[in-house]
């Protein structure tokens, strides 16, 4: 039996994290939030998009004569209304932590995530910046492993601070690469 | 065209050049140790262009068949004599094309064997060099299609972590040039230091075989076939009740597809055989296009066991592997992920032990028991509470986990019932995840991110303390273990670890089983 160097899995022992309710704050963790900045590209996006339903309504409105259709409005700006609001939510919940030998990224307010990479098992990192995050001076950070269902993206980040993160990762993943 | 074609670095006096050439006379080979790995270019077999074409060919007269099967339903009668001149004139075009072509693609298609690595070059308008390197060798595949076997030819595949199409194919090779590159091969990427001229093939031993009847009666017993078999009454039912039997001609194309996906499989699962040797996995199997699969010690990234509701009586199972090489689409039928088609729980047990010889417990049998089938603590499980029933209210039962210093084992499932067992050095990411009902219910799912394939492990609906705690004793479990875990050379040693022992094999001509 070669077990030794291997944690005894008693469920004794496991109390580390989790000592509150909130499975997604596992103690000893400080998380990073990502740039405010990400909230006002979001919001610019989802605004343009929604332009284009209440455009229409208004004109078929317009069109025909009929007042009443107007009345549409309500429910769709509410509807935008509420994905405003959900954004800030949303970017206020992502987080990411570089601990020793991994990093954890969580996001999601209805939907949470967490997920834990190893840095000895990043092949690559990616930073996109699309036309409106160049705007808005934010850069988006994607860790991608041998696995596809690792879903570990850090959107939301200034341009010095991807750099920053990329740097890092790339140099702590040589330090701790493994096969796989 | 060939000016620039072999590469600079490449030795001068070297492969034959011409087709005149080649093969290379029997005598120059003679003596030489594995001629097609000395490190210098080499082509494929000549008659590859052939068995390309042939293909062409194929296609084209099925177009034709359908073209003129249709005309003739309508009436037209067979063709005029001025007709048939024309399309046999087409016919041999295309043919003669399609021979140029493939033989233009043998011409520009070389390969060479480096000491650390495989380059093959190919293409004829669009150029690839590809080259793999052996240390990073997942899985070296033989395989060999119904023509190319007939003529004593075989292709050989190396996968390379890269997903589906990653690999470096040499098609076609003689059968014999093609075991002893893949034992060459192997070696190499072991970091086998051998005395022999030859690589020798390694000792393998036999270990579980799938009888024909099993297969027959599991495939009927499978999910698909029972559909067909519904479709099937349903039609005659139909067919009987209306009257008209142009309702056959609707529903046919659902039928040819059923039984199409079951003949596939039980060709590619005929004379399924698993054994065991120094290099690792060899798993041969098919009917048709024959295949003899070389995985690795340590290349295997997560193990499946599962049991569709009908091999429930009979208590078979299905054991698939995640391989880093071989990839996984849900539409194509993954051939290479399967690790026995069809045994029973005492042979999955024996295939699961290949893959992990050792969980680190001592009741491993107890456990794989319970995980296969449990549904309770029993095995040191770690059940989904009570309440996860409001979010998955058939299989809550069976959801649950067992950590053993080795591995994780994740079962679910009740319907179709399933174990996944992950290393934990395997592990790629983790992921806990949870929804606004599971927030209610104070329950999370936990998630182990593995290569692609057939497994991919998690635990769902987990008290939600004890996801979160799982998940970082995990992500801990598998550092250490990445740490302690054996050399990617399977049989070079680390400095660390120095109570390995280098196997020196010397080939015997006793020692090597036959093979079909």
């Amino acid at each position: 039996m070669s077990s030794e160097g291997f944690p005894d899995p008693d469920p004794g022992t496991t109390a580390r994290s989790a000592a509150g309710n909130d499975p997604f704050a596992p103690l000893g963790v400080t998380w990073t939030p990502v740039s405010p900045r990400l909230v006002t590209a979001r919001r610019l996006v989802l605004g343009v998009v929604a332009l284009v339903p209440l455009l229409a309504v208004v004109v078929v409105a317009l069109l025909t004569g009929w007042p009443w259709l107007l009345l549409l409005l309500v429910p769709l700006l509410g509807l935008v209304g509420w994905l405003f609001w959900l954004i800030g939510r949303q970017v206020r919940a992502i987080g990411y932590a570089e601990r020793e030998d991994d990093l954890l990224i969580r996001s999601g307010v209805m939907f949470k995530t967490m997920v834990v990479v190893p840095y000895g098992r990043m092949q690559y990192v990616d930073v996109e910046a699309g036309p409106i995050d160049r705007a808005f001076g934010v850069a988006r950070v994607q860790l991608h492993t041998a696995s596809p269902g690792t879903d570990a993206a850090i959107p939301g980040l200034v341009p010095e601070e991807a750099a920053r993160l990329r740097e890092r990762l790339a140099s702590r993943g040589e330090a701790r690469l493994a096969g796989l | 065209m060939t000016e620039s074609f072999p590469p600079p670095d490449r030795p001068p006096a070297s492969a034959p050049r011409s087709l005149s050439s080649f093969p290379p006379p029997q005598g120059e080979a003679v003596g030489l140790p594995a001629p097609e790995a000395d490190g210098r270019w080499h082509r494929l077999h000549p008659v590859t262009p052939v068995i390309r074409g042939w293909k062409v060919l194929a296609v084209l007269l099925v177009v034709l068949v359908q073209q003129r099967s249709d005309d003739l339903f309508r009436g037209g009668g067979l063709p005029g004599g001025v007709e048939l001149l024309i399309t046999a004139g087409a016919l041999l075009l295309g043919a003669l094309l399609g021979a140029v072509w493939a033989w233009l693609s043998w011409r520009m298609t070389r390969y060479q064997v480096a000491q650390d690595a495989v380059h093959l070059h190919q293409g004829v308008l669009f150029r690839q060099q590809r080259q793999a390197r052996l240390d990073r060798l997942q899985a070296v595949d033989v395989v060999q299609p119904l023509l190319a076997r007939l003529l004593g030819l075989s292709e050989l595949k190396l996968e390379v972590a890269g997903g589906a199409g990653s690999e470096v194919r040499l098609a076609y090779l003689r059968d014999a040039e093609a075991r002893r590159l893949r034992n060459t091969l192997l070696a190499r990427a072991a970091g086998l230091k051998y005395e022999t001229e030859e690589a020798p093939e390694a000792p393998e031993q036999q270990v579980l075989s799938v009888p024909t009847d099993r297969l027959v009666l599991s495939l009927l017993l499978s999910g698909a076939t029972l559909w067909g078999a519904v479709i099937a009454v349903a039609l005659i039912v139909a067919v009987v009740v209306v009257g008209e039997p142009g309702l056959i001609v609707g529903l046919a194309p659902v039928l040819i597809g059923t039984v199409g996906a079951t003949w596939g499989q039980f060709t590619r699962g005929f004379a399924f055989r698993l054994a065991q040797s120094p290099d690792g996995l060899r798993l041969r199997h098919g009917l048709l296009e024959t295949r003899s699969q070389t995985v690795p010690p340590g290349r295997v990234q997560a193990v499946r066991l599962q049991q569709p509701l009908l091999w429930r009586r009979v208590d078979w199972w299905r054991v698939e592997i995640n391989v880093a090489g071989y990839g996984f689409s849900q539409t194509n039928q993954n051939v290479e992920s399967v690790l026995l088609p069809v045994g029973t729980r005492q042979d999955a047990m024996t295939a699961l032990s290949l893959v992990l010889p050792e969980l680190g417990v001592d009741d491993a049998r107890h456990v794989v028991d319970q995980g296969l089938s449990g549904a309770t603590a029993a095995g040191g499980f770690t059940c989904a509470p009570r309440r996860s029933v409001w979010v998955d209210p058939v299989a809550w039962r069976r959801n649950g986990f067992r950590v053993t210093p080795r591995a994780l084992l994740t079962r679910s499932g009740r319907i179709t019932r399933e174990l996944a067992v992950v290393p934990h050095e395997r592990a790629q990411s983790l992921a806990l995840t949870q929804g606004p009902l599971q927030r209610k219910l104070g329950l999370a799912s936990f998630e182990v991110h593995s290569t692609p394939g057939p497994v991919s492990p998690a635990a769902r609906h987990l008290d939600a303390p004890t996801a979160a705690a799982l998940l970082d004793e995990q992500a801990h479990r598998a550092r250490v273990a990445r740490s302690t875990a054996g050399p990617e050379q399977w049989m070079s040693t680390r400095t660390s670890a120095g109570d390995h022992e280098i196997p020196v094999h010397r080939a015997q001509p006793g020692d090597l089983p036959r093979e079909p």
